[in-house]
């Protein structure tokens, strides 16, 4: 049986309850590319720090393994909030790949894709990110 | 319908018109100062790069005409909405994300390369307007001087130190590697292994004011023997002059003053605001790839430096006779 939710007769308290949880969904969304940017940030000051004051002090080991552990730990977060967005976005219960219509529960879902489209090019931002980490390793 | 011809032949490309475009586009490729024509291993990679990048580009271009042509006339009617979908995920998302990171993994390989620890001689430049100041750091702790000029054992990487007096200047030679901004204030270092003996061009690459485009250099790329030779060569003082007219030469270029600003090792000329002049006849370019060397360059350049090079600090010395400047011009040229 498909489901309909807009032929339903929607519960009065319902569009409230939908709304009052869109506001944090409209925060959720800025979580991953929110990660993203720190994970630059970290990144890029830590190496630039280490390069120009303590390269000849130390070796860069310790450094990487830590950045690199972040990073899995940051990728982990973004995937987490990316598969969160995913089931807000529902496309493969309702099939709906876009929610143009505007009501409360569109706007619900579409938040959600947005959420999922963010957390992907996040996750690949903080990819390219550390390639250089990986592949390089060295101030050179 | 004459007219019409007339135009045809103007606008359209015939054979002969094909050719001289065809030369004014390849013949930048060819010579002493071309990255696509590397003469080390820097250069190479650099062209490597810049291949692949035109041949991605060559693919992408017909793959992107290609689509416009087949959605607005082959198959010009609406997509399901299923299929767009799938063109933008495929198209928009997976093969950007593929390629872009491709690229980056490959430019990021290579990088280490471009960026190794040089094993052969050590060069500081510092750019000035518009000459370059060259000093071969030798390991024995001492310094030998030149200007305008940089030789280079082939087969080693040779590390420069670069540096700039007074604005921002660039060191390039593009048949040998990257360029690099020189910097007053600031010490930046390159390496560059070239690979290929030959004499190349090097260009200041960062406009520096009035004769920016005139601050270029010859670079020669040498065997290691052969530049072991050059160098000791260089490191020894001036020659005495071999001729009455040069020996004449020499003593004008003292009671000038040139030596205020120009030294010449072995004698009281000790100036350091411009080149130093102790091997200036066995240079392949006189004022920094200005000019060539014959005794005629010479004494065109002594004689009114500023129409060679626009803003040159060097004043004229157009108040000697022309004999007096074909002394000088002797005693330089000699002074290999």
């Amino acid at each position: 049986m498909e489901r309909s939710d807009h032929d339903r007769p929607s519960h009065p308290r319902e569009d409230e309850h939908e709304f009052s949880e869109e506001r944090e969904s409209l925060w959720r969304i800025t979580l991953g590319p929110t990660i993203w940017a720190f994970h630059f940030l970290i990144s890029y000051a830590a190496v630039s720090v280490y390069c120009f004051k303590f390269e000849r002090m130390f070796s860069m080991g310790a450094l990487r393994i830590a950045l690199i552990a972040m990073t899995v730990a940051m990728l982990a977060a973004i995937a987490w909030i990316g598969w969160r967005a995913f089931l807000r976005w529902d496309v493969r219960d309702t099939g709906e790949f876009s929610n143009p219509e505007g009501s409360a529960e569109d706007r619900h879902q579409f938040l959600g894709h947005a959420g999922f489209l963010l957390a992907l090019v996040s996750f690949i931002g903080v990819v390219y990110d550390t390639l250089p980490l990986i592949i390089l390793g060295t101030c050179r | 319908m004459p007219r019409e011809t007339r135009a045809r032949s103007i606008f359209l490309p015939g054979p002969s018109r094909l050719a001289l475009l065809s030369f004014l586009l390849f013949a930048a490729c060819e010579g002493r100062q071309s990255a696509l024509v590397p003469g080390g291993e820097d250069a190479r990679i650099l062209g490597d790069l810049f291949w692949v990048m035109l041949a991605g580009a060559v693919v992408l271009w017909f793959g992107m005409n290609g689509l416009f042509y087949w959605a607005t006339r082959r198959s010009p009617a609406a997509h399901s909405q299923r299929i767009a979908n799938w063109l933008v995920i495929l198209g928009g998302i997976a093969f950007p994300t593929v390629t872009l990171s491709a690229l980056l993994v490959y430019g990021l390989s290579i990088m280490p390369d471009l960026r190794a620890t040089g094993n052969g001689p050590v060069i500081r430049v510092t750019g000035e307007q518009w000459w370059w100041r060259v000093e071969y750091q030798r390991e024995d702790g001492s310094t030998v001087i030149t200007a305008n000029e940089i030789r280079l054992p082939a087969g080693v990487r040779s590390t420069f130190l670069l540096d700039s007096k007074e604005v921002i200047h660039s060191f390039w030679v593009p048949s040998l590697g990257g360029k690099m901004d020189m910097f007053p204030g600031r010490v930046n270092e390159m390496t560059l292994g070239p690979e290929r003996p030959g004499i190349y061009r090097g260009q200041c690459a960062e406009f520096c004011g009035e004769s920016h485009a005139w601050m270029a250099f010859e670079a020669e790329v040498m065997e290691p023997e052969a530049f072991e030779a050059w160098l000791a060569a260089e490191a020894a003082p001036a020659v005495t002059p071999a001729s009455a007219e040069a020996a004449r030469g020499a003593a004008l270029f003292l009671s000038q003053g040139c030596g205020a600003c120009h030294a010449v090792r072995g004698t009281p000329a000790v100036g350091r605001v411009g080149p130093d002049l102790t091997h200036v006849g066995s240079r392949h370019s006189l004022a920094a790839g200005r000019l060539g060397t014959s005794p005629e360059d010479f004494a065109k350049w002594v004689a009114n430096p500023g129409a060679w090079k626009p803003g040159a600090e060097m004043p004229a010395y157009d108040h000697l006779t022309g004999e007096q400047i074909d002394a000088i011009a002797a005693y330089l040229e000699g002074l290999e």
